[in-house]
């Protein structure tokens, strides 16, 4: 039971557990909500949205600071 | 299971903090799309008949500004073209020129890519190897202003429009105040106009969108944008300004747009008040509208032992 994380070309394989949801993976990777946009299985997901077990998340940073 | 609030689609991109409204991926651009119209049609940031020039750096706000302003392109309603200026930076700007001229080439619009390096002799790489540098930032700021108003008049363009959005706006009111720059608080808006007729008038169609949900449409849009950062940002006060606008957004999502909104309001008793002496000189060397006897870009150039290629 797992699913993968990918961001910035680099690709994490992670446990799967229920109720798991993205904002609890871009806590984890210390990302903030306000400058990432997650992909779940090629489409864009809300924060709230919870992960299933073989997903594929891309997470995209979009702001960049400077 | 959270649907979008306008059609019921279960697929949610978007839930805005401060509405609670949740929107897929058709309704999200659609209300981007219309909040931008708003704000040009409140602003009246565009006319017909009027050639705007992007200042098209391949990233995302300058990407979806080219993109918004391409409907009324298609609508016959302005003529478009765009700039993409090159400063140099190695490893950093390639892949943003080469985004920018793609997106350019599948509009089929007229546009021209201006390098530091072809107008003042060197580029930001070669300045930041220097003595006694400004920071890069000073450089790229003055430069970039320099090229992006000769080549609005070598288009012939009558506006300029560039990608500043919601975050960048308020930012730069906030810091502007606090700082107590008052006169540089007048020049902010929604439109800049200046007395001199060498200055193209330059417009913010994305000032009330928030900088994420730029990056958004991008993406709904499938959009190509270039996501890196500038490998010369540093720590400034524009970021410490930043961070605070940032964090008091979490429990106060309408504090952005809020300060946007009071300094719009008093932005008239503030231009009337402290808006910046307009000097009807030009720079001795340039030729460019200057107060003094030389523009910042020549003076910068002139400490660098360079000289602009006119």
């Amino acid at each position: 039971m797992s699913f993968t994380a990918s961001f910035q070309n680099k690709e994490e394989t992670k446990d799967f557990k229920e109720g798991l949801t993205i904002q609890d993976v871009l806590d984890d990777l210390e990302l903030s909500s306000e400058t990432v946009v997650a992909k779940q299985n090629g489409d864009i997901v809300v924060e709230d949205t919870e992960i299933q077990d073989g997903d594929e998340i891309k997470l995209i940073q979009i702001i960049y600071g400077g | 299971m959270t649907v979008c609030t306008k059609c019921g689609n279960p697929k949610v991109v978007i839930t805005r903090k401060q509405s609670g409204q949740s929107l897929c991926s058709d309704c999200f651009i659609k209300s981007i799309e219309k909040k931008v119209q708003k704000t040009i049609r409140r602003e009246k940031l565009i006319t017909k008949g009027d050639k705007v020039m992007v200042a098209l750096s391949g990233g995302k706000d300058s990407v979806v500004t080219l993109d918004i302003l391409n409907s009324y392109r298609e609508r016959h309603v302005i003529d478009l073209c765009a700039v993409t200026i090159d400063e140099g930076i190695k490893g950093y700007r390639d892949e943003g020129v080469r985004i920018a001229v793609d997106h350019a080439k599948r509009l089929g619009i007229e546009h021209e890519v201006v390098s530091f390096k072809d107008c003042f002799n060197i580029d930001l790489d070669e300045i930041m190897k220097t003595d006694n540098h400004r920071g890069s930032c000073t450089y790229c700021g003055v430069f970039r202003r320099w090229i992006i108003n000769r080549q609005a008049r070598k288009f012939g363009a009558t506006k300029i429009a560039t990608g500043h959005n919601l975050d960048d706006e308020s930012e730069a009111i906030l810091m502007n105040y606090l700082e107590g720059n008052i006169n540089n608080l007048s020049s902010l808006g929604a439109i800049t106009t200046s007395k001199s007729p060498k200055f193209t008038p330059k417009i913010k169609p994305l000032r009330e969108i928030p900088e994420k949900e730029v990056g958004l449409y991008a993406l709904c849009k499938g959009l190509e944008i270039h996501l890196a950062g500038c490998p010369y940002a540093q720590e400034s006060f524009r970021m410490e300004v930043a961070n605070i606008l940032k964090d008091l957004s979490k429990n106060h999502p309408t504090i952005m747009y809020s300060t946007l909104k009071g300094y719009d309001k008093i932005k008239p008793l503030v231009k009337e008040n402290y808006a910046l002496e307009y000097h009807d000189g030009d720079c001795e060397i340039c030729g460019e509208p200057s107060s003094n006897k030389l523009c910042r870009a020549c003076t910068f150039l002139k400490e660098l032992g360079k000289e602009v290629n006119i």
